[in-house]
């Protein structure tokens, strides 16, 4: 390349004064998620250190004792760890359901279905994403709450019925993330597998899931984060009672329904406890966030 | 593990476990909407009640102002989130390297799609309606959602500008123009119909998100919400609110009503992005 040809590049590339201005405002568009999620942290965090100075640790998140006060704040009690159980009981139970299913139901789209079924399930499993949560809730609400209260003879309300709605909620994210998974996996894996003479099935559980595990583990994971978060839907059929309870058929609540739930009469220390079930609910999903990236960066190596 | 007769049998069994999961999933879906659509089309399709304005007390209340408000904020919620991501995915796709920064901007975004949709509703209400004294209003509802919606959107935007083939870039540059103008008159452009079906999926979401809103839009109004600053009541979350805590005793049918509506919406919304990446496919 001669001397002028390398300079005429330079200058091809090079920004002038108010090209540069305008890169700046894009780099600012860009940090901008960085700056949403320092400020979400703070105002959370802000907003529930009364509770945290005012009760201590101790009371506020390992005590069960959820007996708030609406007209004097100061005089109740505010332990969420019932909702902390709901959330956890209702996440894991509805993982024990929604990850088989939904893994199973990417190794039917990727291996087992023709090309035509497995594009018609991968369509409403997209469809099925984009279902608003209110319309789950209601539809758990009148068909799958009466349902279970008629088989158990409970009221039907409980983490059941919530981890159930759940499934429906993470399952989407856990298929499609699943299937993408084995899409990605080399095609040599199940050509040599099948040309030694293994059926499909034992392909399928032999060499591809094990070859995939880190991609479905981050699936479910990503379900749990958002089964974890899912509001609405579980408020309208678990209950909303304030006791810890490990029974799936006794109503309680989760962090997120405890929000919704109270929020509207909540003032003083009663609201910045709300809050503080929101810092939980923020720590819990940068774990899940964490531990994705802990195990994408084993898989890299 | 050569596939002898059992081998044969298991994988037919195992097959057969694998349709039923599969075709389950599309079952769920099938029987989820038409069970809605069958409780509530009636009610939805019906002029009085979609024209109707609500009733707090009485029986018989209609749906309107909800369904401008959930088009209100969908339209607000894009103008605000829309040229951001633009700029941002700009920004990620012809300027980054890969880096310390370029990875943090992504581990952040990362990190927005999973948090809990009540975080955002949460830091709605304090920052812009309590904070910045804005009340609860249309424009605190589309900023928290626009945050919420970040990263899909920048990911579909930058996916679509990622898509335009290096070769006119160069044929660009080759040309003497710089690469602002590259990425204005060439990058953009060429992007610009990927961007647009980039934009439908988020309308979906916001369609349907109820927990951000509750406390950052409201939860009930009488009018045609009007002005950004105005109270609203976006459809999801009016549903929310009529089956839990709403005083009118038709509730049901409101719900019904309400559920059904919204669920076509956000049909239509769905189909309208095939429909839009086909046919962006085929160019």
């Amino acid at each position: 390349m001669s001397a002028q040809a390398r300079q005429a590049g330079i200058r091809l590339g090079a920004l002038n004064a108010r090209e540069r201005n305008v890169k700046y405002l894009m780099f600012a568009c860009a940090s901008l998620s960085v700056l949403a999620i320092m400020l979400i942290f703070l105002f959370i965090l802000r907003e529930s250190l009364p509770a945290i100075r005012q009760l201590g640790v101790r009371n506020l998140f390992l005590s069960a004792d959820w007996s708030p006060n609406v007209s004097n704040p100061e005089a109740g009690s505010y332990g969420m760890l019932a909702f902390i159980n709901g959330t956890i009981m209702t996440t894991l139970s509805a993982m024990l359901i929604g990850a088989p299913l939904g893994i199973g139901a990417a190794v039917f789209i990727d291996q087992f279905a023709p090309p035509s079924i497995a594009q018609v399930v991968r369509r409403g499993i997209e469809l099925l994403a984009g279902i608003p949560s209110v319309i789950i809730g209601w539809f758990g609400l009148t068909l799958l709450v009466p349902f279970i209260a008629r088989l158990t003879g409970s009221s039907g309300y409980g983490m059941l019925a919530a981890s159930l709605v759940l499934v429906v909620m993470a399952l989407p994210t856990i298929t499609t993330l699943s299937a993408e998974t084995l899409r990605s996996l080399p095609p040599e894996l199940q050509e040599a597998s099948v040309a030694m003479g293994a059926t499909r099935w034992q392909t399928v559980y032999r060499v591809l899931i094990p070859a995939a595990r880190e991609g479905l583990l981050i699936a479910v994971i990503l379900g749990m984060g958002r089964a974890i978060g899912e509001t609405m839907a579980v408020q309208m059929v678990i209950g909303n009672a304030r006791q810890l309870t490990f029974s799936p058929l006794q109503r309680t609540s989760t962090l997120t329904s405890r929000i919704i739930t109270d929020m509207g009469e909540a003032t003083g220390v009663f609201r910045s406890a709300l809050f503080a079930q929101a810092l939980v609910l923020l720590i819990l999903a940068m774990v899940l966030i964490v531990s994705i990236r802990l195990i994408s960066r084993e898989r890299k190596h | 593990m050569s596939a002898g007769k059992d081998g044969r049998r298991s994988d037919r069994i195992a097959a057969g476990v694998f349709w039923v999961l599969g075709m389950a999933t599309v079952a769920l879906l099938l029987f989820i909407i038409v069970e809605i659509l069958a409780r509530g089309l009636l009610t939805a399709l019906n002029p009085k009640f979609f024209l109707g304005k609500p009733e707090a007390m009485k029986a018989g209340g209609g749906i309107l102002p909800m369904i401008v408000s959930t088009l209100y904020l969908v339209v607000l919620t894009i103008a605000i989130s829309l040229p951001i991501s633009i700029g941002a995915a700009i920004y990620m796709s012809e300027f980054a390297r890969r880096g310390r920064v370029s990875g943090s901007i992504r581990f952040c975004l990362d990190s927005l799609s999973t948090l809990p949709s009540i975080v955002f509703g949460l830091f709605g209400m304090t920052l812009f309606v309590i904070y910045f004294r804005w009340g609860m209003c249309l424009l605190a509802g589309a900023c928290t959602l626009a945050i919420l919606n970040l990263p899909i959107l920048l990911r579909g935007t930058e996916e679509a500008i990622r898509l335009v083939p290096n070769t006119y870039r160069e044929a660009s540059m080759s040309l003497g123009a710089s690469k602002w103008t590259t990425i204005r008159k060439v990058v953009l452009p060429t992007a610009m119909p990927g961007i647009m079906t980039a934009t439908i999926l988020p309308i979906g979401r916001i369609m349907g998100e109820s927990a951000a809103i509750i406390y950052t839009t409201g939860l009930f109004v009488r009018n045609i919400p009007l002005n950004p600053l105005d109270t609203a009541a976006p459809l999801a979350g009016y549903i929310w609110y009529a089956q839990s805590e709403a005083l009118v005793n038709d509730y049901r049918r409101i719900v019904d009503g309400g559920a059904a509506l919204l669920l076509i919406m956000v049909l239509a919304v769905y189909f309208l992005a095939r429909y839009l990446g086909k046919r962006y496919q085929q160019k």
